[in-house]
């Protein structure tokens, strides 16, 4: 782990667990898997106190454990995992978009929570829903299953590993740390659970549900004595599926700037199509007939089955070729080239960086070099049609930022440099992995920032927050419109702006991260894809 | 008494007769003659004589010298040459033979010219002997030194009537040894602009796409030909100077390139094809990474919290912050 993503992920423990959960992982993160008292001894910190960091830990799917032999069970940290925490609006938001708020709510107890039960989920949501909703209507828990279901079909969420049951009495000791195994088969599956219920919504004290007896009170504690239906059964995120989705966006909408939007349309069609078909780290998706994906295309898009194959020639045909013809049965067989999309998507960044960080000229020298492949300087010159002395000035610098680098090719044997060969060439791979590098430390800075602006002005936050608390104490107990005012005005205008310029900012510094973190996905699944294929 | 030798000459022996003979000779037969054709032709000439002739048509100018593979070929200068050369030799009457033979290495050179240490290498004379040479060729307005775009030091020669080739000067691109740039950037413009209005009006034809997308496109000709109809350019340009103009859009992401089959004889095909080029926009929108001020920071190596730069007081995030 590079020292940028260590910081990084001490920076995201910290905001959302808190120090000694930090200080665990960071340890973790930089020294590999330790046994338990191992981190209590180096970390200084006690026993207990490890034990509960890990628990937190291994309940969001930070930590893995592992038995080794002689029984001595070993903890590791994922780091890559925790970097995913960056991610989580960007997940929530997607869900929004799909399945809408209960969606939505659903992903969101899940990422907070790490694991839940299905019940427990369905239960919070339901409440949570019914708080927004207007006086009188709750929510349904029937409805939340449906989306609960639905989600599950559709992979977004998977159960975790469990301990198996052992049908034979084992009568040896039980192991130190059991072992989680999960069948592939079971992973979508939702148990048949009869939820019946509304939401409930939180009584603050005075509103009064008209018509509740007091009675009825005590039933509602005993209702959480009883064992919940499918205890033992928990449910996670599944962030592979997030992951291919954001990636089949990544490619519709690239296919949507280059060509048009019937061609994207048509390329979201055989995608989703290949949602469940193919895995994620497949090169190519399952061929798709021609006829099939006629069927499957959105009602609104009434286009006839000529035009749709001449869609598909064309885009066949692309200079990008992101779609391929892989036979003629059926109309003509077409896959997309997945791992082709997202090297051209991550060449587009690198690209795109170079223009912003050096200008437009010098990212003509930088495609010029990533086409040709192997260049001198004097081709380079008169390909790209600028000034030798600038051509020379602008291949420098991009040298040494490591955006390329140099072949020799000597023409003797003693690599006289008079008498030798310097060709340019661009590796795409470590150009990613520089530039990832520098998107996680990117993050980091703006993070730091965020926290540094908010300690700033943390005395204006506490004096907004106590009077924000005044008020609405003195709302509930039925204050004067007067006293409300005076109230008010013990902030003054200035300090009025500071705070809004506070929240601008803050929201600004958060909007970056997330966008960083687009360019970040795109670096890592180029990367991963790439390494895979090797 | 001794008897006085007396030299039977034969009747053609006159030394002027010999060279006029090898003359006609050396016309009937273009290519070259060797040796042995004089010798079938004049049996009667002694080897010493013929060798004289030869020489003095040779130090005149009107035979040139040849090697084959089968041995020594003599050929008749052509007479254009032969016209230059005797209005050479009328100036260079008194000249040594140094400098003949670096004007006929200079004039070997064609219109690529020569630089000083080739025709160092190729007359095996000392250098300043050349620069001597040179310099009396130059005054007398028989060479001229053109200043190469390749070095902007290194100064080749050729003869004063010549064009000099386009790599010498750089073509159209280079006007007196400068590139222009400023040139270059607008027909650089001017073509993206024609290529991106094609694509509009193609994509505002709503036609089935295969149409759409074939209208779209631009031969290499279309474009020289609006080019040239524009009347920008005071140089004439050339297709291959469209074509490399094109290609630098091409390396601007602006455009794509895709080579079809053409038959010949169609306009602006060459070698049984052609190129369309077409506008297109980029794949993705400029990244996230530059949307933040860390991604062009000129000075991120170097910062760090607690630093003399750090992200709590970056000035560039404050900037940034307060847009």
């Amino acid at each position: 782990m590079t020292q940028a993503e260590i910081k990084l992920c001490s920076l995201l423990l910290q905001e959302h667990f808190g120090e000694i959960v930090e200080k665990i992982g960071v340890r973790l993160i930089r020294t590999g898997s330790q046994p338990l008292r191992v981190i209590a001894h180096d970390t200084g910190t006690s026993l207990d106190q490890v034990k509960k960091a890990l628990c937190v830990l291994a309940q969001h799917n930070l930590v893995s454990y592992q038995v080794h032999k002689r029984g001595v069970v070993e903890y590791e940290a994922q780091c890559s995992r925790v970097l995913r925490m960056l991610r989580y609006p960007r997940y929530i938001y997607t869900t929004k978009t799909l399945y809408s708020d209960t969606g939505e709510l659903i992903v969101e107890e899940l990422l907070l929570n790490g694991k839940l039960t299905m019940s427990a989920v369905v239960k919070k949501v339901a409440d949570r829903l019914t708080e927004t909703m207007e006086d009188g209507k709750t929510m349904d828990y029937a409805e939340v299953s449906n989306t609960f279901v639905r989600l599950a079909d559709t992979h977004f969420v998977q159960r975790c590993p469990s301990v198996p049951t052992t049908e034979n009495s084992d009568p040896g000791p039980p192991p130190p740390a059991p072992t989680l195994v999960i069948n592939e088969k079971d992973m979508y599956l939702v148990p048949k659970l009869s939820l019946i219920g509304k939401g409930k919504r939180r009584r603050s004290s005075d509103e009064d549900a008209a018509g509740e007896p007091k009675a009825k009170r005590p039933k509602y504690t005993t209702d959480n004595k009883e064992p919940i239906p499918d205890d033992g059964i928990y449910w996670q995120a599944n962030l592979d599926r997030f992951h291919q989705h954001f990636r089949d966006q990544a490619i519709v909408s690239a296919v949507a700037n280059r060509m048009d939007q019937t061609s994207s349309e048509i390329v979201r069609t055989m995608l989703r199509m290949s949602e469940i078909t193919t895995s994620s780290s497949a090169p190519f998706t399952q061929p798709l007939s021609s006829n099939e994906i006629f069927r499957s295309l959105p009602v609104g898009y009434n286009i006839s089955k000529q035009v749709l194959d001449q869609y598909l020639t064309l885009l066949a045909d692309d200079p990008l070729e992101f779609v391929g013809k892989s036979g003629d049965s059926g109309g003509g067989m077409y896959v997309i080239n997945l791992h082709k999309a997202l090297a051209s998507l991550a060449t587009a960044t690198l690209e795109s960086v170079v223009q912003e960080r050096f200008g437009s000229r010098c990212a003509r020298i930088f495609r010029l070099v990533l086409e040709k492949k192997h260049i001198e300087q004097k081709q380079v010159e008169d390909f790209a049609m600028i000034p030798a002395k600038e051509a020379k000035d602008m291949l420098y610098k991009m040298l040494s930022e490591n955006f390329m680098s140099l072949q020799e090719i000597p023409k003797t044997p003693d690599h006289a440099p008079s008498r030798t060969f310097y060709l340019y060439t661009v590796n795409i791979l470590s150009a990613a992995r520089m530039l990832l590098h520098r998107c996680y430390k990117s993050i980091a800075n703006l993070i730091e920032r965020r926290q540094f602006e908010t300690k700033e002005n943390k005395r204006l936050l506490e004096k907004s927050q106590r009077v924000e608390a005044i008020i609405a104490s003195m709302q509930a107990t039925g204050a004067e419109e007067a006293q409300l005012q005076e109230i008010e005005e013990m902030i003054t205008a200035p300090e009025r702006q500071q705070l809004e310029t506070l929240k601008r900012n803050v929201n600004k510094l958060d909007a970056s991260e997330i966008q960083v973190d687009e360019t970040i996905f795109l670096l890592e699944s180029y990367i991963e894809c790439t390494m895979k294929r090797q | 008494m001794a008897e006085v030798k007396v030299k039977v000459q034969p009747p053609d022996a006159d030394p002027v007769e010999i060279e006029n003979r090898i003359i006609e000779l050396c016309h009937q037969f273009p290519h070259g003659i060797t040796d042995q054709v004089i010798q079938n032709e004049m049996p009667h000439i002694e080897a010493q004589q013929r060798a004289v002739a030869i020489n003095r048509l040779l130090s005149m100018g009107q035979l040139d010298l040849l090697r084959s593979n089968t041995g020594l070929l003599y050929r008749i200068k052509d007479s254009q040459n032969a016209g230059s050369v005797s209005f050479y030799l009328s100036k260079m009457k008194g000249s040594d033979n140094q400098e003949k033979l670096v004007y006929q290495i200079i004039e070997d050179a064609g219109n690529k010219g020569i630089w000083s240490r080739d025709i160092r290498y190729k007359s095996n004379l000392p250098l300043t002997e050349i620069n001597k040479i040179l310099k009396n060729l130059e005054s007398k307005k028989l060479i001229k030194a053109v200043k190469s775009v390749a070095a902007s030091k290194k100064k080749v020669y050729m003869l004063y009537n010549l064009q000099p080739d386009r790599s010498v000067t750089g073509g159209a691109w280079y006007s007196d040894q400068d590139f222009e740039s400023e040139f270059v950037e607008v027909l650089n413009q001017q073509c993206f602009k024609f290529l991106q209005s094609k694509a509009e009006t193609a994509r505002e034809s709503k036609q089935n796409p295969m149409i759409q997308r074939n209208s779209s496109f631009a031969s290499s000709h279309e474009v020289w030909k609006y080019i040239c109809e524009l009347g920008i350019s005071k140089v004439e340009l050339s297709m291959e100077d469209i074509e490399t103009i094109l290609n630098t859009l091409i390396y601007d992401g602006k455009v794509e390139m895709t080579i079809i089959a053409a038959k010949e004889g169609t306009v602006g095909s060459v070698d049984g094809h052609m190129k369309l080029y077409r506008a297109v926009n980029p794949i993705i929108p400029p990244t996230g990474l530059v949307r933040a001020p860390c991604g062009l920071c000129p000075v991120f190596d170097d910062c760090h919290e607690g630093g003399e730069i750090s992200p709590s007081n970056c000035i560039y995030m404050t900037e940034w912050l307060e847009f």
